[in-house]
């Protein structure tokens, strides 16, 4: 049993499709109307069907109220790490701290090469993301004196102007399987975002993504419990039980209280786009697994 | 003047954007500043505003690869609906624009491929397609900057705190060379200019900008320049390049003002979106997109003048048969005349615009719970569908959907407006239920709906080792069947090595379980059950079956031949088991009239035979191969569904010889001079 604590987020996995237009806003709006607590995109520039993730998200913050935003998860390779953190930090400052940074080390490198940016090894991918987790940090720190200097292998920053600094202290998630990426994610990192679709094992392998966390985590002096544990999932409403996340939104909210209680996940990303799984997902299961999650931690 | 004079503010915030937006400001220009990122900003203000334009006065290219750029650009354009101009500073600006154009024009095939000096972009994938073609802002008054802009920006930026009238002048006077060189119209270079708030209109006029941006910290009310405002310019500009791709035999100049905001043609952005339909590549000279009944007689007084010019009608576009796109011709496209309306409720009422889909259809009555059987796709328009029949989902319990209509609007060949139904030029009404794109185009149709609850859909697969036989005991089950019951049954060619199987789909009009279940047994019984699926749901959600959002791009010809019959015996079922050996067909596919078709009278309909039970489409690629395996077919049917078949000669088969016969004289009345003609056409009756 591996519980951290941490208070429990719900949200949403929205495909960022281009057309119609409106789709993904529209869901946006759905989940911040249901009270969700994030809404996220993923990113794949090299797919013309799709909106940029990032002009998306910051329309989608314009649109509404009280959710938090992030990708899920933007592609370093064809995002500047410079541009990714003033970016985040300025509409952090116009949604009053509503963003956070999700971000991968690149997928598809077909795809993000034929866009012109330089195709890495997967070893040289994770170096490059801990390089930009630096640029970023630095850009934030903007009471830090001088200028930033992160002379990288990947990214060199040389004399840049720090800011601005976001509206909160805006978290950091990174997309990640493997023990190199995870370790980056307890030196670097605030939370580690997989997808339940991609674990091989299940919900399972999620004890060995926190066992290489929380090593290195502890290896560097963080605290492990203040790294999140997010999870992408997807499922299907049915009257009666069948499976993991397949019933009635009472099975869903034992069985996502169980991986809170049994991994310390303790975001739970819903990937749809029907607005009616939106608000069940909202309404029925995530103050169901709040309920049982806290009755089990006192 | 070539443009009309524009107005925009320079603005930092939300605030400022709305306060420009409700001064009746064109536009809204953000600049560069230390503390928010440029882009994030424009699209955070495109989230709080409704109409402005949106502009940045510079975005560093340096920030991002360019391919990424373009995306960027085009998300930001389609969520705001068009609003937005690009501004490029930084290096290299002369292949950004290249890239980012690239990838903007989603018309041209294949990927883009620039290896430049400073950017190299191997194979990127194009688009999306931008709501409008996004204009590209250069900036910079040293030579270079200025050569760039004459021969490739669609707008050079300048600020006049920095520059001062006589160098602005040179500055223009440079473009206006640069772009002379590059084969340009100096006009197709917009000058936009950011000034401060004291100018009177006279010095403006003077420094020959056409846009103005002010730099006024909170924007002034733009009262001093009202007169500048009002001037009135063309709707739209085509630079010489766009022009260059119109058709001869066009006369493109005289299209009226009404249309000309509009039209579309071959260079336009919107040109990849208007050209083709769901299965046919076209390439027409002209679309007109008219918006009223006043701009449809505006639309074919442009047809009439261009006599000998190809001419489709298109509603949506989904049409096998009928010619609603060509190659080099005019088409007039109804997509924008899409309403909905509830008219009477308590007598089920409602008015449809030829350019709304069946889907949208389903979606604004199902919530009443009312229904009106179309096709079996959503995507269909219902202005093609409703001029020809209609053999939907529920044909057997309640007809077609022609049988539902109640009166018609239609704009006839020579311009009039007319009203039909059961009333009012009942010839027209009557010509218009079956052979409707001979005789005018319906600018509205009222239906009369009527109640539908939750229906049983059911998607079976069967074994098809025996295709003759299962054709024979599905033909019998379905005649068999009640009412409640419509459907289709679809096959394939063999293919080596693997079970021939069929689908079986069934529409039951009926929302209780049990009952569904009956009905449907018999017709699971006619051949061992690869796989089953019923569910109990609305009658929109079966409709809802095409997608939302997109364009059709349909490439080639397609080729496809119909048949309706009576009952599938075991001779005609022969004949399409060795069809479907040949391998000429690549689709196969019956669908159930009959039934509730049946009890309307022949002659009360141009749409005359009513007697069949079945309605049979083929579809193949190799015209000589399909017209050889369908002619062991052909003895068998009794006539056709004009709607699939892409042979447009045989008239005599979509209408028995009394209807042809009183086509031909309504033909004469109506349409003499043979305006509506690329479809079935029907010849006038010499008199």
């Amino acid at each position: 049993m591996t519980d951290y604590g941490q208070d429990l987020l719900f949200g949403t996995f929205i495909t960022p499709t281009a057309q119609p237009a409106h789709q993904a806003v529209e869901l946006a709006v759905v989940a911040d109307r249901a009270g969700l607590d994030l809404a996220t995109f993923q990113d794949h520039p090299y797919l013309p069907k799709f909106h940029d993730t990032w002009t998306l998200l910051s329309y989608a913050a314009a649109r509404t109220s009280t959710i938090r935003l992030s990708g899920n998860v933007l592609s370093l390779p064809l995002r500047q790490p410079a541009v990714l953190a003033r970016s985040h930090a300025s509409l952090d400052r116009l949604t009053g701290g509503r963003i956070e940074l999700g971000l991968g080390a690149g997928a598809f490198w077909d795809g993000i090469e034929a866009m012109g940016a330089r195709r890495l090894t997967a070893g040289q991918s994770v170096d490059a993301l801990g390089e930009a987790i630096e640029v970023i940090r630095a850009v934030w720190a903007a009471g830090e004196p001088g200028p930033v200097h992160v002379p990288g292998e990947y990214y060199q920053v040389d004399g840049l102007k720090r800011g601005p600094a976001p509206a909160h202290d805006m978290s950091i998630w990174v997309g990640a399987y493997k023990p190199r990426m995870l370790r980056l994610i307890g030196r670097a990192a605030d939370g580690v975002l997989p997808s339940l679709s991609y674990l091989a094992g299940g919900p399972g392998d999620y004890a060995e993504i926190n066992r290489h966390i929380d090593g290195s985590a502890a290896e560097a002096g963080r605290d492990p419990a203040r790294i999140r544990r997010l999870l992408n999932i997807n499922g299907t409403f049915s009257q009666f039980g069948r499976s993991f996340l397949d019933g009635p939104a009472e099975q869903w909210a034992e069985d996502l209280a169980g991986l809170a209680l049994e991994h310390g996940i303790s975001a739970f990303i819903l990937a749809t786009d029907d607005p009616a799984a939106i608000e069940e997902f909202a309404a029925d299961v995530a103050p169901a697994v709040r309920e049982l999650v806290a009755a089990e931690r006192a | 003047m070539t443009h009309r004079l524009r107005f925009g503010a320079l603005v930092t915030s939300v605030a400022g954007a709305r306060r420009a937006e409700e001064l009746g400001y064109d536009l809204v220009a953000v600049p560069d500043t230390p503390d928010t990122d440029t882009w994030t900003l424009l699209a955070w203000i495109a989230g709080h505003t409704e109409r402005i334009g949106l502009a940045a006065t510079g975005l560093d290219v340096a920030q991002r690869e360019p391919a990424v750029l373009a995306r960027a650009a085009a998300s930001l354009d389609l969520l705001s609906g068009g609003r937005l101009d690009l501004a490029l500073t930084g290096d290299h600006l002369g292949e950004v624009t290249a890239i980012v154009r690239g990838v903007l024009d989603a018309g041209v095939p294949g990927p883009l491929r620039h290896l430049g000096a400073h950017h190299r972009v191997p194979k990127a994938q194009r688009g999306p397609l931008p709501a409008h073609r996004i204009p590209i802002w250069l900036t910079g008054a040293d030579p270079d900057s200025l050569r760039l802009a004459g021969s490739t920006a669609d707008a050079w930026v300048a600020d006049l705190a920095l520059i001062d009238a006589a160098e602005l002048a040179a500055a223009y006077k440079m473009i206006d060379e640069a772009a002379a060189e590059a084969g340009r119209e100096p006009e197709e270079i917009r000058r936009i200019l950011i000034i401060g708030p004291g100018l009177g209109p006279d010095e403006l006029l003077a420094l020959g900008a056409d846009t103005f941006l002010v730099d006024a910290g909170d924007p002034p009310p733009l009262t001093p320049w009202q007169t500048l405002r009002e001037a009135p310019g063309p709707a739209v500009f085509r630079p010489a390049s766009v022009r260059a791709k119109r058709r001869p035999g066009i006369d493109y100049d005289a299209i009226p003002a009404s249309l000309a905001g509009t039209a579309v043609e071959p260079g336009d952005l919107d040109y990849a979106r208007v050209r083709s339909t769901y299965m046919r590549g076209g390439s027409p000279g002209l679309v007109l997109r008219p918006r009223t009944t006043a701009e449809v007689v505006d639309a074919l007084a442009v047809v009439r003048a261009h006599p000998g010019v190809p001419f489709g009608l298109r509603s949506a576009g989904h049409g096998v048969s009928g010619r609603s796109t060509n190659d080099g011709g005019i088409v007039i496209s109804l997509a924008a005349m899409n309403t909905v309306e509830i008219l009477d409720k308590s007598r089920r009422l409602i008015r449809v615009g030829p350019g709304a889909r069946w889907m949208d259809v389903a979606r604004a009555i199902g919530p009443h719970g009312w229904a009106l059987s179309s096709g079996d796709y959503g995507g269909v328009g219902v202005g093609g569908l409703a001029t020809a029949g209609g053999v939907g989902w529920l044909a057997r319990k309640h007809g077609l959907t022609i049988d539902h209509l109640h009166a018609v609007e239609v704009v006839l060949a020579d311009g009039t407006v007319v009203r039909a139904s059961a009333g009012e030029n009942t010839d027209l009404f009557w010509a218009v239920r079956g052979a409707g794109a001979n005789f005018g185009v319906v600018t509205s149709f009222e239906f009369e709906v009527y109640e539908v609850g939750d229906v049983g859909f059911a998607q079976l697969v069967v074994a098809a080792d025996d295709p003759a036989d299962l054709l024979v005991k599905w033909g019998r089950a379905i005649e068999a069947a009640p009412r409640d019951v419509s459907g289709q049954l679809i096959m394939g060619p063999p293919r080596p090595g693997q079970p021939a199987f069929a689908q079986l789909m069934a529409v039951v009009d009926n929302d209780d379980p049990e009952t569904i279940i009956d009905q449907l047994q018999p017709i699971a019984a006619v051949a061992p059950l690869y796989q089953q699926q019923v569910t109990l749901t609305p009658y929109t959600a079966v409709i809802s079956n095409a997608a939302d959002g997109g364009y059709h791009q349909g490439a080639g010809e397609p080729i496809s031949r119909s048949g309706l019959i009576e009952h599938l015996t075991p001779a005609f079922a022969r004949a399409v088991a060795e069809l479907l050996d040949s391998g000429a067909v690549h689709w196969f596919q019956i669908r159930t009239v009959g039934g509730a078709v049946a009890d309307v009278p022949a002659g009360e309909t141009a749409y005359a035979h009513r007697d069949a039970n079945f309605s049979v489409i083929v579809m193949g690629a190799d015209k000589q191969r399909v017209d050889a395996a369908w002619a062991g077919l052909q003895p068998h049917f009794q006539g056709l569904y004009l709607s699939f078949e892409t042979g447009l000669s045989s008239v005599e088969d979509a209408f028995p010889p009394a209807t042809l016969a009183r086509l031909r004289d309504l033909k004469h009345r109506y349409d003499p001079d043979n305006l509506f003609r690329d479809n079935f056409n029907i010849k006038a009756a010499t008199r």
